[in-house]
């Protein structure tokens, strides 16, 4: 017996076996058939837990064999560690093909050219004439302009060649591509077929041919058209195999001209092939200006003459060499979690497998090197070579009739020549994507040196997705727009080049454009790459429009992002004019302090929020001033999430100038307090222990001004009360100062007597803040209340050795041992911990601005999860902090919105059981301690509590996780975080824009067995909610300061007070959540183990009955009074007890 | 389910309620209003043979399972129809001692919120504890002419009683202060006397406030003590001088490594279970 499973998430939360407490029994069965088929994928057969190890000394100390010897010093010669090669090698098996797969791949691969070569030839035909054609097959290409010379015929392929990283063994799961080369008769191309597109045609022709006749073969699972590289003049035909086998391989067709066919000198970059007669039906401006180089066509048709000696120069390269081979798959598992390699212009497996060819015949990589050497090798070029600038080449020979690498560079932003020294293998790279390349693997090698973390894991492992990776993205949604803006642009040429492919004609000079005007806010911009689409063979191909949208990423530079003012030359410049250009009516002529009189933008942004917006005004102004994209089509994804951090009715800032003013506050009465006479003992320090101190409330205080109508006064201690006829009055809390004295040997040696000497200070501080600087005030033997300027305080007196006299226990023989005991852990947690957390946290936020949004965001979901009661502020702060002391693999957040995404991605993934969160505060852990600390993690994992968050003041208890969360409530917000993230991530890469952003911040309500539904009229914060309501209570507030100065109501929020009643009494029964900021409902979750029947027992008959059950007599929970107390106990403020008692028996 | 729960409650009342062996239930109400009630579980409180306690034999009534809401006065005029109420003590836990009876400080230990407790009530005369046993009730905490507070009404006393009044917290220190100083000036006094002056077997105690003062008997003080020992022999020690120094140093390498590399190798081990190696 005992409650039904609660809810699909929960129960797989509490099924799951844990590691710290023993999994709540009694789940039922259904439960645990829920969660059977997630333990058998996530749960390790050994518990999942790390021991430590424990080896005899014969084992430790015996005799070392040869092999031994030989294998680790391999490792420290080869590999950076044991664990890294040991990594490496896993990774490696679980990419790389089986041999049984491979010979399902190479029977097929038999199948398939036997095929081909069977297929029926047909009567030459003019190119135009495609009459011939079977109906249920199209062209796979836009035969734009349509009219072409030539003739065509088809006849069978004069070889099949199997290319590219197959053979080499190369090619990693999951897509397995087999790249298969069919070598076209001579006979069925001509002389001239290298212009305007002719080859290109026959070659479609001939995939559509074969694909009608493939198409009807049983053998195929699915037979469909793709674009090779997404270069849409050049379709291939993609094979998969019928039956279970259909998602392991894929056979791409490219079609190929005989060897030697084309001449090469006539598809140098700087000849052109496409006649501009033919393409535009006009002649360029007839005056016998030269035709426009073609350097791109002519690539596309060099490329198809190149497989085979590609392929030759990789086999012989790497062909023997193990190490390289590793190599290669490293490097390309890297780029794909950077999701360099997909899409047109990516830089794909084969330009890196070139790449380490180049190195090797550069002797920069040697043969016997180990994959792990070669990543490094290649991350290192990458990192330090910029191919934009000075391009590289793979061909030796010094022939004086091959171009020069600078007619490449004029052609091409990327250079990278193969051996024939003709072909430019990163044609379609463009540059944004190079420097993306560039910079990834810059902030790799930084990593790989760091030596700290765990490399492995954050350089293949780690997936770095456009949306979290970048603080800002753009959409540009109708991509026809594109179409405009390359006429806007002139960018004739190049379209004619690409073959109308408007969309990467635009690419390039669009990224020039928006670098420029971003300037020093920008670190890096990159673009997605259009994915390469597949379509069924009786369909047209897909339109440049089709293929989705064009995003843009943005990584920000914080310290550029606080200027509003885009400074220009001085007027009387030259260079002015060519500002005024570029930025339009935007510019003006502005005199400043110093005299000049300069061209300068300025941007309107009052706030942090609006500052960090500042982008999305020069990108909006550039792109429609120079390409006519006007506001609708840009989609600017840059803070859709700072709605949930702002204030009421402020929808202009997201909280951070309110928070300095109250910390600005938090100074003067800090200086006040250094300057108080009159005190027996000196201040020594004053330190903020408030998260509003550290920039991390939610939502920041504001200054209070009670109306004294609604409130009662009790004048003779000037304060104000609530009054029961009102709705509950606005909720303040008072900011928590530590303010230590000085040490006197006058202090007490006795732990009641410190309390009371503290109290007489509090007492005195309360008179002397009030005589001296006319503060109101009030004191209680633990602190003073101050009122200042609208902020209260809460003034608490320290004495430094405080913790020490409560620690203090006299053994037996008269000797004086410190032992922690709970009161002193919790004040040294208050007035030591907490004081030194608060500063190293508001230091961090001065570095980065961004901190504070980040955590309140983050801090805000747990809360609207109900999650919030069980994790303290602080631990929540510390793991925000980590995503910006530890961003590996990426950079510190500039963004709140990019930030939040990858709190949700650490909080999902991070494995709490075996290893601790190390938030490095002011890098004050060195590598080595830090190692010190995880091997102590692990042999003390038993005893420390579930969540682990290390910091350098606090190395060994984690103390802000050490009340919770529960094992069972880690694993919910883990689950909700897994779920929220991918959610939130597609909305916000929706090019449509992201629809309604608080979806993810709704909690489930339908695992609870009880909700206990509020009144919102004694709610203070009911407009903090997630959905802010419409309409709520006044709350007494005035908007101009009132003549009442008494102390207002502190601390008075009737849903706290009443769950710590009702945790006090059914603690033991029931679980309590809540959302603190203006939630309605509180969700209550019986506990499985307390509705067991139970024998009598004097001490725990808390809220439970005697029942006598199959003549014994039990006790359970008396369920239906408790539910009336639920009503009891809330009086006035609880609405509804809504009981799903379907969901439990007793 | 509930239904059904909620008839068998109703005709609860005239069968005899369940109730463990040598306890009498009562059921407890908040109010009419409620329909469902809690049940006090009531005995005479006594104690096994040998075991001390301070509460009354046969005139206290022991009562487990007080819900919230019911305070001390209450429950003292509940059960005053039994026979005059002497005291009522409400306490978390059984707990066969009365608590001191000085009251605590309000300003130092402020009252705990109330859960489910228990409860000892002592009667003036024996005849109080068997006529609570036989009660039948229910019993209403909250009736019109004596209403307890609960929900906002509760919080806003609560919190107009909290506000503190800072001439009695003054008082109170004051007298605790001065209460305290006169007991460490007696005790300092004692010790100035006893100061040299051997005890009847001849021991003389030696203090640290005397003219040569001595280390304090504190743990720290004699592990710094052996700290410094050790560093000292540490010091004179010779590191990797005899071949055999040599030979062990290089196996406690070795041996470091062997356990690295079986740490690693469960790692491994682990992430490979979790399928952590797939990059995809």
């Amino acid at each position: 017996m005992g409650p039904a499973p609660t809810g699909e998430q929960l129960c797989g939360a509490i099924g799951e076996p844990e590691v710290m407490e023993p999994a709540l029994e009694g789940t039922g069965k259904e439960g645990k058939k829920a969660s059977s088929r997630k333990r058998t994928l996530a749960e390790p057969p050994a518990k999942g837990l790390l021991q430590p190890v424990k080896l005899s000394r014969a084992e430790l100390y015996k005799e070392p064999t040869n092999e031994e010897l030989n294998h680790l010093r391999e490792t420290e010669i080869l590999f950076h560690s044991s664990l890294l090669r040991l990594q490496v090698e896993e990774l490696l098996k679980e990419v790389r093909l089986s041999e049984k797969k491979k010979d399902r791949i190479d029977a097929f691969l038999r199948e398939v050219n036997q095929r081909v070569v069977r297929v029926p030839s047909v009567p030459e035909t003019e190119l135009t004439d495609q009459a011939w054609l079977p109906a249920g097959v199209r062209v796979p290409l836009h035969q734009v302009p349509y009219a072409v010379k030539g003739c065509f015929r088809f006849l069978p392929p004069a070889q099949v060649t199997v290319v590219g990283s197959y053979l080499l063994g190369t090619c990693i799961r999951p897509d397995i591509n087999v790249d298969v080369a069919l070598t076209m008769p001579r006979e069925i191309l001509q002389d001239k077929d290298g212009l305007n597109q002719r080859y290109f045609r026959k070659r479609a022709l001939y995939l559509a041919h074969l694909a009608h006749h493939l198409a009807q073969d049983p053998l195929f699972g699915s037979v469909c058209f793709s674009y090779t590289n997404g270069c849409h003049l050049k379709p291939s035909l993609l094979l998969r195999p019928r039956g279970k086998d259909e998602r392991l391989v894929t056979v791409r067709l490219h079609p190929c001209p005989p060897p030697d066919f084309f001449r090469p000198c006539r598809l140098l970059p700087t000849k052109n092939n496409v006649r501009s007669a033919w393409y535009r039906g006009q002649s360029p401006a007839g005056d016998g200006s030269p035709e426009p180089p073609t350097p791109h066509y002519n690539t596309w048709v060099l490329q198809d003459t190149a497989l085979e000696s590609h392929l030759q120069l990789l086999s012989t390269m790497l062909g023997s060499a193990q190490g390289l081979k590793d190599g290669v798959a490293l490097l390309k598992v890297w780029l794909r979690q950077r999701e360099l390699d997909k899409g047109q212009g990516g830089f794909t497996g084969f330009l890196v497998s070139m790449l380490v060819v180049f190195l090797v015949s550069t002797h920069k990589i040697h043969t016997t090197m180990s994959g792990y050497q070669v990543l490094r090798s290649v991350l290192q070029f990458l990192a330090t070579t910029d191919l934009t600038v000075n391009g590289i080449s793979l061909c030796l020979s010094s022939d004086p009739s091959l171009p020069a690498l600078a007619d490449f560079h004029q052609a091409f932003s990327v250079v990278f020549l193969d051996s024939s020294g003709r072909l430019n293998l990163c044609a379609d790279v463009t540059a944004s994507t190079y420097h993306q390349v560039q910079y990834e693997a810059r902030l790799s090698m930084t990593l790989l040196d760091s030596r700290a973390d765990d490399g492995f894991q954050l350089l293949l492992m780690t997936p770095k997705p456009m949306i979290r990776a970048f603080d800002h993205v753009l959409h540009l949604h109708p991509l026809s727009r594109l179409q405009a803006a390359c006429h806007r642009l002139k960018l004739w040429p190049e379209l004619q080049d690409n073959g109308g492919d408007y969309v990467s004609a635009a690419l390039g000079p669009l990224t020039t454009l928006l670098e420029q005007g971003l300037g020093t806010r920008l670190k890096l911009l990159a673009h997605s790459r259009p994915p390469v689409p597949e379509w069924g063979i009786s369909q047209d191909p897909p339109k440049h429009k089709d293929s989705g949208s064009l995003t843009l990423g943005l990584l920000l530079r914080p310290e550029g992002l606080t200027s509003v003012l885009e400074l220009g030359p001085e007027a009387d410049q030259p260079e002015a004019a060519k500002f005024r250009q570029f930025w339009g009516f935007r510019s003006e002529l502005r005199r400043f302090q110093d005299g000049a009189i300069r061209e300068a933008v300025v941007w309107e942004a009052a706030s942090m929020s609006q500052k960090r917006l500042i982008p999305h005004q020069v990108v909006t102004h550039l792109l429609a001033l120079h390409t006519d994209i006007p506001e609708t089509c840009v989609h600017y994804v840059g803070g859709p999430l700072d709605a949930l951090i702002q204030g009421l009715k402020q929808t202009s800032s997201t909280g951070e100038e309110a928070l300095a003013v109250a910390v600005c506050c938090y100074d003067d009465l800090s200086r006040l307090l250094w300057g108080l006479e009159g005190l027996p003992l000196t201040v020594s320090a004053v330190q903020g222990a408030h998260p509003v101190l550290r920039y991390t409330e939610v939502f920041p205080p504001t200054p209070v001004r009670p109306a004294s109508s609604f409130y009662e006064p009790l004048q003779e201690r000037s304060s104000l009360l609530p009054r029961l006829d009102k709705p509950c009055p606005a909720y303040v809390e008072p900011m928590t100062v530590v303010c230590h004295l000085e040490g006197s040997g006058q202090w007490p040696q006795d732990a009641e007597a410190v309390q009371r000497v503290r109290a007489a200070f509090q007492l005195r501080l309360a008179e002397l803040l009030t005589q001296q600087h006319g503060l109101q005030c009030r004191a209680t033997a633990t602190h003073t209340d101050v009122l200042k300027d609208g902020f209260v305080f809460r003034i608490r007196v320290a004495y430094q050795r405080e913790p020490q006299i409560l620690k203090e226990v006299q053994s037996p023989e008269g000797m004086i041992s410190l032992r922690d005991t709970p009161a002193s852990l919790h004040l040294e947690r208050d007035t030591r911990q907490l004081p030194l957390l608060t500063s190293a946290l508001h230091g961090l936020q001065q570095q980065h601005p961004a901190f504070s949004g980040v955590a309140r965001l983050a801090k805000r979901w747990v809360r609207a999860q109900l999650l919030g009661e069980d994790f303290t502020d602080e631990s929540l702060d510390l793991v925000a902090a980590a995503l910006f002391l530890h961003p590996e693999p990426f950079t510190p957040p500039s963004s709140p919105q990019v930030g939040f995404l990858r709190f949700l991605y650490l909080v999902s993934t991070f494995d709490w059981k075996n290893n601790p969160l190390i938030v490095n505060l002011n890098n004050e852990l060195t590598v080595e301690e830090q190692v010190e600390i995880r091997s102590g993690f692990l042999a003390a994992r038993t005893q420390l509590p579930v969540m682990v968050i290390v910091t350098p003041q606090d190395r060994k208890h984690s103390v802000w996780t050490q009340d919770g969360p529960s094992a069972q409530i880690l694993q919910q917000l883990v689950v909700l975080a897994a779920e929220a993230l991918p959610m939130l991530e597609k909305q916000l890469m929706d090019p449509r824009g992201p629809g309604d952003i608080r979806t993810v911040f709704r909690p489930p309500l339908d695992i609870y067995d009880v909700l206990i539904r509020l009144s919102p009229r004694h709610i203070p914060r009911h407009r903090q909610a997630v959905d802010s309501p419409a309409a709520s209570f006044c709350r007494g507030l005035l908007s101009q300061p009132g003549p009442s100065s008494l102390m207002p109501v502190l601390g008075y929020d009737p849903p706290q007070l009443y769950l710590m009643q009702l945790r006090e009494a059914f603690g033991d029964l029931a679980l309590f959540f809540y959302d603190q900021h203006g939630g309605e409902v509180i969700g209550v979750l019986w506990k499985p183990t307390s509705f067991q029947p139970q024998p009598f027992k004097a001490s725990s008959t808390k809220g439970r009955m005697v029942m006598s059950r199959g003549g014994e007599l039990v006790m359970v929970p008396n369920v239906e009074a408790i539910l009336e107390d639920f009503a009891v106990l809330g009086e006035g403020l609880v609405q509804t007890v809504e009981a799903r008692s379907e969901r439990w028996t007793v | 389910m509930v239904a059904r729960r909620r008839k068998r409650a109703a005709r609860d009342p005239e069968d005899c309620i369940p109730s463990p062996p040598g306890y009498a239930a009562i059921p407890i109400k908040f109010s009419e209003k409620q329909q469902a009630s809690h049940y006090l579980y009531v005995r005479a409180h006594g104690v096994r043979q040998g075991t001390k306690s301070t509460w009354p034999q046969k005139r206290t009534l022991f009562v487990l399972n007080v819900p919230p809401y019911c305070t001390e006065e209450s429950l003292s005029r509940l059960l005053s129809s039994c026979g005059l109420v002497q005291s009522v003590e409400l306490q978390e836990k059984p707990d066969l001692a009365e608590s001191p009876k000085e009251s605590r400080s309000k300003f130092f230990h402020p009252k705990p919120v109330p859960g489910f407790q228990v409860a000892y009530v002592v009667f003036q005369k024996p005849s109080g504890v068997s006529a609570a046993l036989a009660l039948k009730g229910p019993l209403l905490v909250s009736t019109e002419s004596h209403p307890v507070k609960s929900g906002i009404h509760k919080w806003i006393s609560d919190y107009a009683d909290s506000v503190p009044d800072p001439e009695a917290l003054r008082v109170e220190v004051d007298t605790f202060m001065e209460a305290y100083d006169q007991k460490i000036a007696e005790e300092e006094a004692k010790a100035k006397e006893e100061e040299g002056v051997p005890d009847e077997e001849g021991w003389v105690k030696v203090t640290r406030r005397g003219r040569r003062p001595v280390l304090p008997r504190t743990e720290a003080a004699s592990l710094r003590v052996l700290e410094r020992e050790r560093r000292k022999r540490a010091r004179k020690e010779l590191l990797n001088f005899y071949a055999w120094q040599h030979r062990e140093s290089k196996m406690e390498h070795l041996a470091q490594l062997r356990k690295k590399f079986e740490e690693d190798k469960q790692r491994i081990e682990l992430l490979r279970a979790q399928r952590k190696f797939r990059p995809y």
